[in-house]
C-alpha cells in the first residue's frame, strides 16, 4: 500500500529531481572536503554552506507550493512557519552551548543572563535533547498551521482574506518575537552556536553534512509532496483548488482536506527552518518579515506554481541572482528584483518550469490553456502536472 | 526529460560558479577591504552613509600613496537589512574576496550574525556604532561608543546641570535599549533615585503614533520634581516622535529629552526650531570646534558633491577604525590578522574632536564624550564634553558582567575574564 | 574643574561683588559684558542679577540671549547681540539697539547657552516685561511667570497687578501670583486663597506646581494642598479618556488616509496593490519637491505648499498609477493574486529609484505654522496638525464618496467593477475606466502622503510601514465598501489607543491583529459585506 503510494508519485521530472538532489548530496561535501583547495574541482565551503542555504529556501518554496500550487491557499504567512522551525533548532543550538557562553553560565543562555533572568522559561526546557527539540521543529509549525487553518478553513475564509490574515499571523509573530520579554533574544535572535550533537557547527565537516542533509530531506519532502498530489486525495485536492463549493457539494469535507494540506505543508517549512538555522549561523525575528514570505512567493512563481519541481527551481535562481547582485552591483539589485517579478507574472505566467512543459507539449498545452482561460480567475496554473504528463 | 536534466545540470554549474568566481581576479598590487552596509532595506537610511564614507577614506589613503606602498581597494557588497545575509556577505567578503578587513555592520543584530564569521575564518571587523556592550570579541573593534561612553555621562550631565530627579527611559523594544535602561536603572538607583522616580516605557520598531506616549511623558512630569526623559528611540521613530514633542508644546526647559540614537543625520529629516535645547549625547557632533573636523567636512562635501550633507558620530567611529587599522597594518608591515591583532592594541590616532582615540586591549577605543543641544539649524552645540573615557565592554551595572573584563593582549588573550575566580570564561567555575 | 576655569570663576566672582552692586541700579551693561567670559553656572548668577536691576532695556539682550544670538567680539570682550549680515554679522549694542557696526564671522565667539539658563531667562523676562504697555507681551509675560514660578517675581507681579486693567491678563496674572506665593513665605492664609486659585485653573501645570511644594508647605496647609490635588487629578482623569478617544480618531484617520487609496484600487478593482505604499511616499516627496521650490523661490509662500503640493501630488502619483495600469496591471485582470507579486515588484522598483534620486535618508518637510503647535480644550492638548489631518481625511472620504455615487465617472467605475461584460456591452471603454480608476486610487494615495509627510518619515521606506495596516483596515472594513473602510480604520484607531496604556504599544499593536484575524474567522468578508451575487465571484 505505501509502496503503490510512493511508486505512483515517482513521476519523471520528479525522478530527475530526486536523482540530482541525491547526487549532489554526495558529491557535493565529497568535492568539498576530498578535493584538495588548489583543485578545480574543489568547491569551497563557502559555496557549500551559500548552497545548503538556497537548498533550504527550496524546501520552503516547495511547502509553498503544496498549499498554493495544489490547494490554492496562498499563504503570505509561510515565512512563519520557517522562522517557527528555525526556532526549535536554534533553541536547542542554545542550550548545546552550556557554560561556554560568555559569561559562563551553565544554563542560562547569554541574552538571558544580561537582562537579567534568573531562572529558565518553562518553555525553554527540553531543547537540550536533540529528539525532543526535532520533534518541535514540525510540533510547533504544525500546531500554529493547524490552530490557524481550524479556524480559518472552517470559518471558509479563503481568497485574498486569507492571505491578509496569513500576513497578519506573520506580522504578530514578528512584533511578539522582536520583545524581549518573550524569551528568545529579542531582536538579536539565537546566535554564536557552538555544536550540534557534539560536532562544531563551523567545521566543514559539519557543514557538508548538513548540506547533504538538506539536498536529502528536500529530496524526502518531495517525494511526499509528489505521493501526496498523485494520490486520490490529491485529485480531490487540485478539485479544491479549482472548484471548492463543487467538490464540497460532492461531499468531501473541503475544510478537512485544506487543514491537512496546510499542516503538513507548514511542517516542511519548519523542516527547512531546521536545517536553515546552523548552516547561517543565526536566527531571529526578522525571519517572521512579511516581506520574506512574499518573496517565497516569489520563488514559487518564478519557478512554476503547481509543479513541485518548479518552485526548487525557482527559489536556488532568484538566490543565487540577489547573492550575485547583492555583491556585483548593490546598487542596483532591487531593480532587477522588481524587474523579475513583473517579467515572471507578465511574460511567464506559468512560471520557468511550467513554461518548459508548455514548451515541450505545446499543442496540448495551448489548447488546455486556452480553455483555461475561459475558465474560472484564480485557476491560471491549469497546466497541472496531469495534463502535462 | 533529457532537457530537463540537462537543464537543472546547467543551473547548479552556473550558480556554483557565478558565486565561485567573482573573487577569483584580483590583482595582487592592491590590498583589498570590505564595506559590508546595507544599501538596501530598513536600515540603508544609515548604513548608506557609512559606505559612502568608506569609499571616501580608502580614496583620501590612497591619495596619500595608499597602505605598504599598495593601493586600497574597496569591495562593497548591500547585506540588504536582511541578517543571515549579513552572514553570508561576510564569509564571501573574507574567504572569496580575501579583504585583509571589514567595516561594516550597524544593527547588533546583524554584528551577532557575522561574529561566527570572523572568528571561525580570523579575519577583522570594525563595527562603528554605539551598541549596548556585553561582547567583546577578538576579531571585532568596538569604535562606536559603549553605555558608559553615552548614557552614563548624560545621565550625569542633566541630574548636575539641569537637577533632574524624575526620570523616563523611553526606548524601542529591542536589545540595545533594553540593556542600556537596565543600566541606567542600576546606575540611577545606585545614585539615590527612587523607583517610583522611574517610569520605563517601549515601543514597536518605526512607531509612529506618539500622541499616547507623550501625553503620559506630560503626565509624568507634572508630580512636582524636574524630569527628563532618556530617549533610546530608534532612528526612524524618533522624526514622528520629536514633532509630537515640538507639537504637543513640549519645551526642553521643562522636560528635556537626551536622545542616544539621535545625530545629525536624523535631525536632517526635521524642522528643529521647536526642538532646540534638546539634548544628544555622543562621541563626536559636526560642531566641533577642530581644525581636523573642519577638514574631515570639508572633504565630506566635496566628495558626495552636496553641500548640504551632515556628518555624524557613526561616521567619526568608522574614521577612527580606519585609521588605527591602518597605523596598525603599518606598524605591522603585512596585513595579516594576526599580526595586525597584535600591534593594534595601544595605536592612537586622532579622532576628530580635536584630540586622540586609543585601541585598548578589550577592543574598544577612548573617546570624550560630548553633551549637546539641539539647535535651530539642525546642528548640536556642546554644553559638556569630558576628558576621554574607555569603552567598558562588560558593564559594571549589571550583575552577571560586573566581575568580568576582557583583555585581548596575551598571556591573557580573554574576552570574559572573571577577576572574582581568576579565569578566563565567564563564570570560570 | 582645571585651574584655569576656578581662576576664571573666582575672577568673575570678583568682579561681580565689586560691579553689582555698584552698577545694579544704574547700567546693565558691564553685567552683560561679563556674561563673555561666564561659564553656566556664572552665567545664571549673573542672569539673577540682571533681573533683579529691574531694568526693561535688557530685554532684547536676555531675548537674544535665549534665542543664541548674544555674541561678544574677541577684540575687547564686548557683547553685542548679533545679526547675520551677508557674510558676517552686524553688530547691536545689546541695550540701546543701536548698531555697532559690521563683524566678520571669526571675530565674534557666540555665547553659549543651555535649557537651565533659558529657564532662568524666561523667568526673568516675565517680571521684567510684567509691565510691557503691549497687552500681548504682558501677557506671555504672566505666562512665563506662571510656568517657572519663584518667589523673586512675586513683588513684580504684585506691581503689575495693581496696574493691570484688562480682565484677561488680570486672571492670569492672579493665577502667576498664586504660584509664586506658594513658593514664598507669605501668611498661611495667603497661600491658602492661592491653593484655591491653582485648583481652580486646573490641567498639568498647575499639578506640577502643586506637586512641587507638598514637601515645602507648612503642616496646616497639607490638608488644603492634598485635597486640591485630588481635585485636579480626578477631573485630569475624566479628560484622559476624553483624550483617549481623540487619539484613537486621531490615529484612525491616519489609517483612514493610508487605506482609502488601497479601498479603491484593492477594495473596488480586487488588485492586491502592495505597491499602495509606495504611492503615498511618492505623494509625501511631491510635498518635499514643493516644498524645495519653494523655500528657494518664494519663501513667503511656504504656508501655502501644502495647499500646492495637493494638487501636485495627485497628479504625479495619479500619472505614475496610470503607467503602472497601462504597463502591468491590465495584463493581470482576473488573477488577483498575480498583481500580488507584479505590484510587489513595481514597489521594490520605485523605492530603490527614490533612493537612487533623492538618497537613503530622511528628507526634512516642514510644518506650515498653522500645522504646528497645540491648542487647549478643557484639560486636553489638541494638536493642530493631528485636527487638520482628521478633517483632511474626513473631507477626502466624503469627496471620494461623492465622486462615487454622484459622478458620470463613478457609475461607469462602479458598473465596470460589478459587471464588466454588460457594461462593455453597454458602451462603456472599460480599459479606460480601470486605468482611471487606478490612477484614482493611486492618486488618493498621493494626496494622503502629503499629509502623512507632516507626521511621519520622509524616507523611501514610508510607504512599508504603511502597506500591512492599509490592508488589515480594508479587509477589517469590509473589500470594496468605503463605509467599511471608514469604521474600519476609526474602530482600529481607538481599540490600539485604549490598549496601549494598559498593556503597552507593542502587545497593543500585536493584540490588534490577533483581534483582526478572529474577527475575520467570524465574519469572513469583514465589517461591510458585500451583499448579493457578488459574494461568490
Amino acid at each position: 500500500m505505501i509502496s503503490g503510494f510512493v511508486f505512483r508519485a515517482l513521476e519523471g521530472k520528479i525522478v530527475v529531481a530526486i536523482a540530482i538532489l541525491l547526487g549532489i548530496a554526495i558529491l557535493v561535501p565529497a568535492l568539498n572536503l576530498l578535493t584538495p583547495p588548489d583543485s578545480a574541482l574543489h568547491i569551497p565551503t563557502y559555496a557549500v554552506s551559500l548552497f545548503g542555504k538556497y537548498l533550504c529556501y527550496a524546501l520552503l518554496a516547495l511547502a509553498l507550493d503544496l498549499v498554493w500550487g495544489y490547494c490554492g491557499i496562498l499563504s503570505l504567512g509561510h515565512g512563519a512557519f520557517f522562522a517557527l522551525g528555525g526556532y526549535a533548532m536554534g533553541m536547542y543550538l542554545m542550550r548545546q552551548i552550556g557554560s561556554r557562553g560568555v559569561y559562563g553560565n551553565p544554563v542560562l543562555p547569554d541574552f538571558m543572563v544580561f537582562l537579567n533572568w534568573k531562572e529558565l522559561p518553562w518553555f525553554w526546557h527540553g531543547f537540550d535533547w536533540f529528539v525532543f527539540a526535532m520533534a518541535m521543529v514540525v510540533v510547533v509549525p504544525g500546531l500554529l498551521a493547524f490552530i490557524f487553518g481550524w479556524f480559518a478553513f472552517r470559518s471558509r475564509v479563503n481568497g485574498v482574506y486569507l492571505s491578509i490574515i496569513t500576513q497578519a499571523m506573520t506580522y504578530a509573530l514578528l512584533l511578539a518575537f522582536f520583545r524581549n520579554d518573550m524569551g528568545f533574544g529579542g531582536n538579536n535572535g539565537l546566535t554564536d552556536f557552538k555544536d550540534i550533537l557534539g560536532f562544531p557547527v563551523q567545521a566543514d565537516g559539519t557543514r557538508a553534512v548538513l548540506f547533504a542533509m538538506s539536498a536529502i530531506m528536500l529530496a524526502l519532502c518531495l517525494l511526499i509532496a509528489s505521493a501526496i498530489v498523485r494520490s486520490k486525495f490529491g485529485k480531490v485536492l487540485v478539485g479544491v483548488r479549482d472548484a471548492e463549493s463543487r467538490v464540497r457539494f460532492l461531499g468531501f469535507r473541503v475544510e478537512n482536506i485544506k487543514l491537512f494540506t496546510f499542516v503538513v505543508s507548514a511542517m516542511m517549512a519548519g523542516i527547512a527552518g531546521a536545517l536553515f538555522v546552523p548552516q547561517v549561523g543565526i536566527i531571529n525575528p526578522g525571519e517572521f518579515a512579511p516581506a520574506n514570505s512574499i518573496e517565497v512567493v516569489v520563488w514559487t512563481a518564478v519557478g512554476g506554481r503547481g509543479t513541485l519541481v518548479g518552485p526548487i527551481i525557482g527559489a536556488v535562481l532568484v538566490n543565487a541572482g540577489k547573492s550575485f547582485f547583492t555583491g556585483a552591483f548593490p546598487e542596483i539589485w532591487l531593480y532587477a528584483l522588481g524587474g523579475l517579478f513583473i517579467a515572471v507574472t507578465l511574460f511567464l505566467p506559468k512560471g520557468i518550469v511550467g513554461t518548459v512543459q508548455h514548451g515541450l507539449k505545446a499543442r496540448k498545452a495551448i489548447k488546455a490553456a486556452a480553455e483555461a482561460e475561459k475558465g474560472r480567475d484564480e485557476a491560471a496554473p491549469v497546466v497541472q502536472a496531469q495534463a502535462a504528463e | 526529460m533529457t532537457f530537463k536534466a540537462k537543464f537543472a545540470g546547467a543551473l547548479l554549474a552556473t550558480v556554483m560558479s557565478t558565486t565561485a568566481l567573482s573573487g577569483a581576479f584580483a590583482a595582487d598590487d592592491t590590498i583589498k577591504i570590505g564595506v559590508l552596509h546595507s544599501l538596501s532595506g530598513t536600515m540603508a537610511i544609515s548604513e548608506t552613509t557609512l559606505k559612502d564614507v568608506m569609499l571616501m577614506l580608502v580614496e583620501e589613503q590612497n591619495k596619500k600613496g595608499g597602505v605598504l606602498g599598495k593601493k586600497l581597494e574597496a569591495v562593497v557588497v548591500d547585506p540588504a537589512s536582511d541578517w543571515p545575509l549579513f552572514a553570508e556577505k561576510a564569509r564571501q567578503l573574507i574567504s572569496q574576496d580575501k579583504v585583509a578587513a571589514v567595516f561594516g555592520c550597524w544593527t547588533s543584530s546583524s554584528r551577532k550574525s557575522v561574529l561566527p564569521v570572523f572568528e571561525e575564518l580570523n579575519s577583522i571587523l570594525f563595527y562603528p556604532v554605539q551598541y549596548e556592550g556585553e561582547e567583546s570579541s577578538r576579531n571585532i573593534f568596538y569604535t562606536g561608543a559603549a553605555p558608559n561612553q553615552q548614557a552614563i555621562p548624560a545621565v550625569d550631565y542633566l541630574a548636575e546641570s539641569e537637577g533632574v530627579q524624575r526620570w523616563v527611559l523611553a526606548g524601542t523594544d529591542y536589545v540595545y535599549p533594553q540593556t542600556t535602561n537596565k543600566i541606567l536603572k542600576a546606575y540611577l538607583m545606585s545614585k539615590g533615585v527612587a523607583e517610583s522616580d522611574i517610569m520605563v516605557n517601549y515601543t514597536p520598531f518605526g512607531h509612529s503614533d506618539w500622541q499616547t506616549i507623550v501625553s503620559d511623558i506630560k503626565k509624568f512630569g507634572s508630580a512636582g520634581k524636574k524630569t527628563a526623559v532618556v530617549s533610546t528611540i530608534n532612528g526612524d521613530a524618533n522624526v514622528p516622535f520629536y514633532k509630537e514633542l515640538g507639537n504637543q508644546g513640549i519645551k526642553a526647559e521643562d522636560i528635556p529629552v537626551v536622545a542616544f540614537s539621535v545625530g545629525e543625520e536624523e535631525l536632517a529629516g526635521l524642522d528643529t526650531k521647536p526642538l532646540v535645547g534638546h539634548l544628544a549625547a555622543w562621541n563626536y557632533f559636526q560642531s566641533v570646534d577642530a581644525e581636523v573636523n573642519a577638514d574631515f567636512i570639508k572633504e565630506w562635501k566635496a566628495f558626495t558633491k552636496n553641500d548640504k550633507r551632515v556628518t555624524n558620530d557613526p561616521m567619526e567611529a568608522a574614521y577612527i577604525g580606519f585609521s588605527a587599522w591602518v597605523k596598525a597594518v603599518e606598524a605591522a608591515g603585512t596585513t595579516d590578522t594576526d599580526k595586525v591583532l597584535d600591534s593594534i592594541i595601544g595605536v592612537s590616532v586622532p579622532n576628530l574632536s580635536g584630540g586622540t582615540s586609543t585601541v585598548m586591549p578589550n577592543h574598544h577605543i577612548t573617546k570624550p564624550v560630548l553633551i549637546g543641544e539641539i539647535q535651530a539649524d539642525g546642528q548640536f552645540e556642546i554644553v559638556q564634553e569630558t576628558p576621554a573615557v574607555v569603552g567598558d565592554e562588560w558593564s559594571d551595572y549589571l550583575p552577571d558582567s560586573k566581575n568580568l573584563i576582557s583583555d585581548w593582549r596575551k598571556p591573557m588573550s580573554c574576552g570574559n575574564f572573571n577577576v572574582a575566580s581568576g579565569k578566563c570564561g565567564g563564570k570560570g567555575s | 574643574m582645571t585651574l584655569k576655569s576656578l581662576l576664571q570663576a573666582f575672577l568673575a566672582c570678583l568682579i561681580l561683588s565689586f560691579a553689582a552692586p555698584s552698577f545694579a541700579q544704574s547700567d546693565p551693561r558691564p553685567l552683560i559684558d561679563a556674561l563673555a567670559k561666564a561659564d553656566f553656572n556664572e552665567a545664571e548668577k549673573l542672569l539673577g542679577q540682571i533681573a533683579a536691576s529691574g531694568d526693561a532695556r535688557v530685554v532684547p539682550a536676555l531675548n537674544a540671549f535665549a534665542e543664541g544670538d548674544l555674541y561678544f567680539r574677541k577684540s575687547d570682550n564686548l557683547v553685542f547681540i548679533a545679526k547675520t549680515a551677508g557674510s558676517g554679522f552686524e553688530l547691536i549694542d545689546p541695550l540701546t539697539g543701536t548698531s555697532a557696526g559690521q563683524a566678520a564671522k571669526n571675530a565674534v565667539t557666540k555665547i553659549k547657552v543651555n535649557n537651565n539658563l533659558r529657564r532662568v531667562i524666561r523667568s526673568a523676562m516675565g517680571g521684567l516685561t510684567l509691565l510691557s504697555p503691549d497687552r500681548a507681551v504682558r501677557l506671555q509675560a504672566a505666562d512665563a511667570v506662571l510656568r517657572s514660578p519663584s518667589p523673586e517675581n512675586l513683588d513684580l507681579v504684585e506691581a503689575a497687578l495693581a496696574k493691570e486693567t484688562d480682565k484677561e491678563v488680570k486672571a492670569r496674572m492672579e493665577e502667576a501670583r498664586a504660584v509664586s506665593v506658594l513658593s514664598s513665605d507669605r501668611s498661611i492664609d495667603e497661600k491658602r486663597a492661592a491653593i484655591e486659585t491653582i485648583k481652580n485653573l486646573g490641567g498639568r501645570n498647575s499639578l506640577g506646581i502643586l506637586n512641587s511644594v507638598s514637601g515645602s508647605i507648612d503642616a496646616g496647609l497639607k490638608g488644603d494642598l492634598d485635597a486640591a490635588i485630588a481635585a485636579i487629578e480626578s477631573e485630569q482623569q475624566l479628560w484622559d479618556m476624553a483624550q483617549n478617544v481623540w487619539y484613537g480618531l486621531s490615529l484612525g484617520s491616519v489609517l483612514l488616509l493610508a487605506a482609502i487609496g488601497l479601498a479603491i484600487t484593492f477594495g473596488v478593482m480586487g488588485i492586491i496593490n502592495m505597491a499602495h505604499g509606495e504611492m503615498v511616499m511618492l505623494g509625501a516627496y511631491s510635498t518635499f519637491v514643493v516644498q524645495d521650490v519653494i523655500r528657494d523661490n518664494a519663501p513667503n509662500l511656504f504656508d501655502w505648499s501644502l495647499a500646492i503640493a495637493l494638487p501636485v501630488a495627485f497628479l504625479v502619483t495619479g500619472a505614475v498609477g496610470l503607467v503602472i495600469e497601462r504597463g502591468v496591471i491590465r495584463f493581470l485582470y482576473g488573477r488577483p493574486l498575480e498583481t500580488l507579486l507584479a505590484t510587489w515588484g513595481v514597489s521594490l522598483i520605485l523605492q530603490q529609484t527614490i533612493r537612487s534620486i533623492f538618497g537613503p535618508t530622511n528628507q526634512e518637510v516642514g510644518n506650515p505654522s498653522w500645522m504646528s503647535g497645540s491648542f487647549p480644550v478643557g484639560g486636553m492638548t489638541i494638536t493642530w496638525n493631528r485636527m487638520w489631518i482628521i478633517l483632511f481625511s474626513m473631507s477626502i472620504f466624503v469627496a471620494l464618496l461623492v465622486l462615487l455615487k454622484k459622478s458620470a465617472f463613478g457609475l461607469n467605475m462602479r458598473a465596470v467593477t460589478q459587471n464588466r461584460r454588460m457594461a462593455s456591452s453597454m458602451g462603456i471603454r472599460t480599459p479606460w475606466v480601470d486605468a482611471f480608476t487606478f490612477a484614482l486610487g493611486s492618486g488618493i494615495a498621493g494626496i494622503a502622503g502629503v499629509a502623512l509627510s507632516q507626521i511621519d518619515n520622509v524616507s523611501p521606506n514610508l510607504g512599508q510601514s504603511y502597506i500591512i495596516d492599509s490592508f488589515m483596515v480594508v479587509v477589517f472594513g469590509g473589500v470594496g465598501n468605503l463605509w467599511g473602510t471608514l469604521v474600519g480604520a476609526l474602530s482600529l484607531g481607538v481599540l490600539n489607543k485604549f490598549l496601549e496604556p494598559s498593556v503597552g504599544a507593542v502587545l497593543g499593536k500585536i493584540l490588534v491583529l490577533v483581534l483582526i484575524i478572529l474577527f475575520i474567522q467570524k465574519r469572513p468578508r469583514g465589517l461591510f459585506a458585500l451583499k448579493g451575487r457578488a459574494v461568490e465571484a
